[in-house]
């Protein structure tokens, strides 16, 4: 019924926007002024001097358009049967007409472009200059229907003529084309159910994804309305708005294309690929350090922290052990897990031992570790004398009360009068530091040798040694961008991962099979697959496919990445110790009545939560993607904050982290575009976008119960046998997955017994 | 000399206090009625950008034709402003974990991001930059006592001690809000609306946490600046655990937090130590607080728990 609902709403907006929003857009200039095409041949030319087009067939466009869409609409009240056929029907024919419309405009586009083209060769030709080749201009404009854009442009290049800028650039779809394929698609999907087949899949998966979703969805629209205020429509000087409607044309397109910039390029063009797989790749560490956290219940706030930690571990090894790239790169790996894991491991441990709550200190642990990170690429880490003098006093001090608490009578002692015993130390510490701080001749300030800030003001490091560098995208394929700058075209091996994915998919089908057989078994025929695949994909072609690699960032971190992210499916999924640890998750009292070590597996899971989030360096640091080789100031903690919107849009399932941290890469690498394309419009709109996701997702995209609460949802879909179906509505457990928040040692009484301090330990 | 040294270390005390002591009052409402509020620091952010750019734009007409023009209300609008947004904020955060009784730290972690990415996108369109806003004239006047002079936002917060504490435990207000926080059942069964309370205490933290960010923005400072708040707002959260949940304690916490960020201030110019070493003694401070080092705390019974009515 809300299904129903929800298209029939969609294709009445979708209707609206046929008459109101712009159907594509002719040209865009810099500064992002365009103009723009409204169904059937209205052009609202913001920029004065985009020649005309005529672009045929648009009100068979635009009558079709209108046709499927009434269609969609009517057949709402219809029964269930005649409404999805008429649906199918109508999805085919939204997506078929705007696909061929696209088609022409393109065609239309491309003959313009040509044409103008060829009069600049033709003004060429007239005004000679020595640089031409007038043969060659010549055949151009004689023959010029057999060659591609590009190819004239190549080809005049040859004859000496250098066309610098084509006219109609950006042009592509708008806002009312791309809302009638959505509305078609959606339609499709709506009206397959004709089979019975589809119907469980279909609401399994819109029951799953209902929430992250609507949540995304109402992020956008949200940010959309922030991008209506601030981003003035982009207009030539000499253009005049006439009327609301072309105002409003104009603002509709200013926050299409804000968003259309957001994502075309990484999602149309290897470079912008490449840079969103870049920036997806720390967001899938910290994703899954999040997640991990979630799923034991456990909220880590520290990634950025742990990414800190993570990366000055990894900058020691990375600088001075020496040897080997295959004996040290593993070993600098291992450090940066270590790192962040023992950032992570140390609120674990304070929260098991203590009971305080990890919540905040993670938070603070984050000051911190940025305080350390400061320090460490400090220019002048000066300390005076007399701090140095009580530095040492404390520590000798403090030193000598931890070694008296290793020996059991003197704890006993201690322990009698912790107060007391407190209170003098304090006394202690703070008479002994004045008398220790008093100035003594032949006081010199101390200043302390940095083991890897680099000489000079800037706050970064030395660069790595050679052997432990992960080589970027292009020097993966053997490329040296300072010596061929410009596009490489290399031929690469495309074979072997295609015969992965499907020996790996082979693999999941023979799973899927009644009797699967023994792993073995099943291992064999997925290889089998696999080497099958590789013979046909190397014969046809795909051995030595010629590859454009891209200028990029990116480097085997992802891959490292992707691994981390199985190695959590299965540590969480199939191990005994992830059981445990998903059980404390959901209900800490029933898995401690079952036998899981509750203050164990909060520190392990905050141990390998921390560790994942300091493997970010090997992105960072290892994988140079901060500029160079080093480790600079500028690394981009925000990421461990991002990471909780990735965990929770992802539903802290690895498969679910990875696509949302794609997600997050492509929104993130159009954020960096958007400085560039608008004024009043910066990257930061990709981080309110992130807030607002996590915001929405904490209020369960403000849905039904039906979706957000697994017993019912598996009610609704009647996976639930009948002697467990609640007659009641179903309370919703507020001590899951990060809610229970206990500030201070142990909330509750018999929590305490476990939790709390002995007595005699404190102080 | 050595007078002069001691009284500008306790002014700084105090000054470096105030933002503190307001959070934490705030928070004070909002977790004795059963909320936690870890959105404390994105409203104080919230709070000190409306604070800057309303004063901004008040003062601007007249001080764009007479540079320095005196318009004595417009600090005083930039509170109000400060104090209505900040209880909108946290009316977000109380919408989303009371009445879509969501996990009350992923909607406060939700209003963090938010407090550093929406002022930018803000900033960006009113003053074309994305971190500072721009110079506010008419800052908060200075009232003098003793050899002290202090923005009125100082007097209020350390005023707002005993207030705070009469209305928590002397008043009905007072006395239905922690009977929310500690047992909302026993609470609803005598008549009061748990929602309705703690849709109380989350919007008056709100309120408080963002005079403390009008303090950093047009009483300390003359503008906005991305992050400001530097996380005050959890050390404030820090301090309340640490005073107990109790006006008095939060009191005595946030002065010996202040004390120590004045300390990092007047040691920052120095080259006594370096000032990344001073910076994270706080946080180290709060972290041994916390772990339980120095007593025990015990929060409200209810705390983090939405309320299902049944």
């Amino acid at each position: 019924m809300n299904e129903r609902i929800a298209i029939v709403g969609l294709a009445a907006l979708t209707l609206l926007s046929l008459w109101l929003a712009p159907w594509a857009a002719l040209n865009r200039e810099t500064g992002a002024r365009s103009a723009i095409l409204l169904l059937p041949n209205r052009v609202i030319d913001f920029t004065d001097r985009t020649p005309p087009v005529e672009v045929p067939g648009q009100t068979t466009v635009l009558v079709l358009s209108l046709v499927g869409l009434a269609a969609i609409v009517v057949a709402g009240a219809l029964p269930d049967r005649w409404r999805q056929l008429l649906w199918l029907a109508a999805g085919v024919v939204l997506i078929g007409t705007t696909a061929w419309g696209l088609s022409q405009f393109d065609t239309a586009v491309d003959e313009q472009r040509r044409l103008s083209v060829r009069d600049d060769v033709r003004a060429a030709i007239e005004r000679p200059r020595p640089a031409y080749d007038l043969d060659v201009l010549q055949a151009l404009v004689d023959d010029p229907a057999a060659l591609t854009i590009d190819e004239t442009v190549a080809r005049a290049r040859e004859g000496g003529l250098i066309i610098r800028r084509l006219p109609f650039t950006g042009a592509a779809l708008g806002p009312a084309a791309f809302l009638t394929v959505v509305v078609g698609l959606f339609a499709i999907l709506s009206g397959a159910r004709l089979a019975r087949a589809v119907n469980r899949p279909l609401d399994r998966a819109l029951a799953g994804a209902a929430v992250p979703a609507v949540s995304i969805v109402l992020a956008l629209v949200a940010a959309a309305v922030v991008i209506l205020f601030l981003q003035p429509t982009p207009r030539a000087t000499s253009f005049v708005v006439e009327g609301p409607l072309v105002a409003l044309a104009g603002r509709l397109d200013t926050v299409w294309f804000a968003y259309y910039t957001m994502f075309a390029d990484s999602l149309s063009t290897a470079k912008g690929f490449a840079d969103a797989l870049s920036f997806t790749t720390p967001l899938i560490f910290t994703g899954l350090a999040v997640g991990l956290g979630f799923r034991s219940g456990l909220f880590n706030i520290g990634a950025p922290g742990q990414m800190i930690l993570g990366a000055i571990f990894t900058m020691f090894v990375g600088l001075y052990v020496p040897g080997p790239a295959w004996l040290v790169l593993p070993l600098a790996v291992a450090a940066a897990a270590f790192g962040g894991g023992l950032w992570g491991a140390l609120p674990g441990w304070l929260k098991a031992r203590f009971g305080a709550n990890e919540v905040i200190n993670t938070i603070l642990l984050n000051f911190v570790a940025s305080a350390l990170l400061l320090f460490m690429l400090s220019s002048s880490p000066t300390f005076a004398a007399a701090a140095v003098r009580v530095i040492q006093y404390f520590a000798v001090v403090l030193g000598a009360v931890l070694a008296a608490l290793l020996i059991p009578p003197a704890r006993r002692a201690l322990g009698r009068r912790p107060r007391l015993v407190l209170a003098l130390l304090g006394v202690v510490l703070l008479v002994g530091a004045v008398i220790v701080s008093q100035p003594q001749p032949g006081d010199r300030p101390y200043v302390l040798q940095l083991p890897f800030k680099m000489p000079g003001s800037e706050p970064k490091s030395y660069e790595l040694q050679e052997s432990v560098r992960l080589p970027r995208l292009p020097a993966v394929f053997g490329i040296d961008l300072r010596q061929t700058p410009g596009t490489n075209v290399v031929p690469v091996d495309l074979a072997l991962p295609g015969a992965l994915v499907l020996g790996v998919a082979a693999l999941v089908l023979v799973n899927r099979l009644r009797r699967p057989g023994r792993l073995g078994a099943r291992l064999g025929v997925a290889a089998a697959a696999a080497l099958v695949a590789y013979g046909i994909l190397a014969v046809l072609g795909w051995r030595d496919a010629p590859l454009a690699i891209p200028p990029s960032n990116l480097n085997p971190s992802f891959l490292m990445a992707i691994a981390a992210a199985i190695f959590v499916h299965f540590f969480l999924f199939r191990t005994r110790f992830g059981f445990d640890l998903r059980a404390s998750g959901l209900s800490p009292k029933a898995a401690q009545y079952g036998g899981a070590n509750l203050p164990r597996n909060t520190v392990m899971a905050m141990a390998i939560s921390g560790a994942l989030a300091g493997l970010t360096a090997t992105h960072y640091v290892l994988g140079g993607a901060l500029e160079d080789y080093a480790l600079r100031q500028s690394i981009p903690t925000s990421d461990g904050f991002d990471g909780i919107a990735v965990a929770l849009l992802g539903n802290n399932s690895p498969v679910g982290i990875v696509l949302a941290a794609f997600l997050f890469g492509v929104l993130k690498n159009g954020g960096s575009l958007l400085n560039i394309t608008f004024a009043n419009l910066t990257r930061d709109v990709v981080s309110m976008i992130l807030a607002l996701v996590v915001l929405f997702i904490a209020a369960k995209g403000f849905l039904p119960e039906r979706f957000t609460n697994p017993l019912r949802r598996a009610q609704a879909l009647g996976d639930l046998p009948p002697e467990l179906v609640p007659e009641a509505p179903l309370p919703v457990d507020p001590e899951v997955a990060g809610a229970g928040y206990e500030p201070g040692p142990a909330g509750t009484d018999d929590e305490a017994e476990h939790q709390g301090p002995p007595e005699e330990e404190r102080g | 000399m050595e007078t002069i040294v001691i009284l500008t270390l306790v002014a700084s005390a105090v000054r470096a206090t105030t933002p503190l002591l307001l959070a934490a009052l705030g928070g004070l409402f909002s977790e004795r009625s059963g909320v936690v509020n870890i959105a404390l620091e994105g409203i104080i952010l919230f709070g000190a950008f409306s604070a800057a750019i309303v004063t901004y734009y008040v003062e601007q007409p007249f001080v764009r034709d007479t540079p320095g023009a005196v318009v004595w209300y417009a600090p005083w609008l930039g509170v109000l402003a400060a104090m209505v947004v900040g209880a909108l904020v946290a009316g977000i955060h109380a919408v989303v974990s009371i009445r879509y009784k969501a996990d009350q730290i992923i909607s406060a972690v939700a209003i963090n991001l938010m407090a550093i990415g929406v002022p930018s996108v803000i900033l960006m369109g009113l003053f074309g930059n994305s971190t500072t806003s721009g110079t506010v004239t008419n800052r908060l006047p200075l009232w003098s006592l003793g050899p002290f002079t202090f923005s009125p936002l100082v007097y209020l917060a350390f005023v707002l001690v005993p207030v705070v504490w009469f209305v928590v435990f002397r008043t009905a207000f007072g006395l239905r809000l922690r009977s929310v926080g500690e047992h909302p059942e026993a609470a609803d069964s005598v008549g009061i609306s748990v929602t309705r309370m703690r849709y109380a205490g989350v919007m008056l933290s709100g309120v408080l946490a963002a005079l403390g960010g009008a303090y950093l923005s047009i009483g300390a400072f003359n503008q906005f600046i991305t992050e400001m708040s530097g996380g005050r707002g959890f050390i404030a959260l820090a301090a309340l655990i640490f005073g107990k949940w109790h006006p008095l304690g939060v009191l005595g916490a946030t002065l010996l937090f202040g004390a120590f960020q004045a300390l990092e201030t007047q040691l920052g110019g120095t080259a006594l130590l370096p000032p990344t070493v001073v910076q994270s003694i706080p946080f180290i401070l709060t972290m041994l607080v916390l772990a339980g080092f120095v007593g025990r705390a015990i929060p409200p019974k209810a705390i983090g728990k939405p309320f299902i009515k049944s």
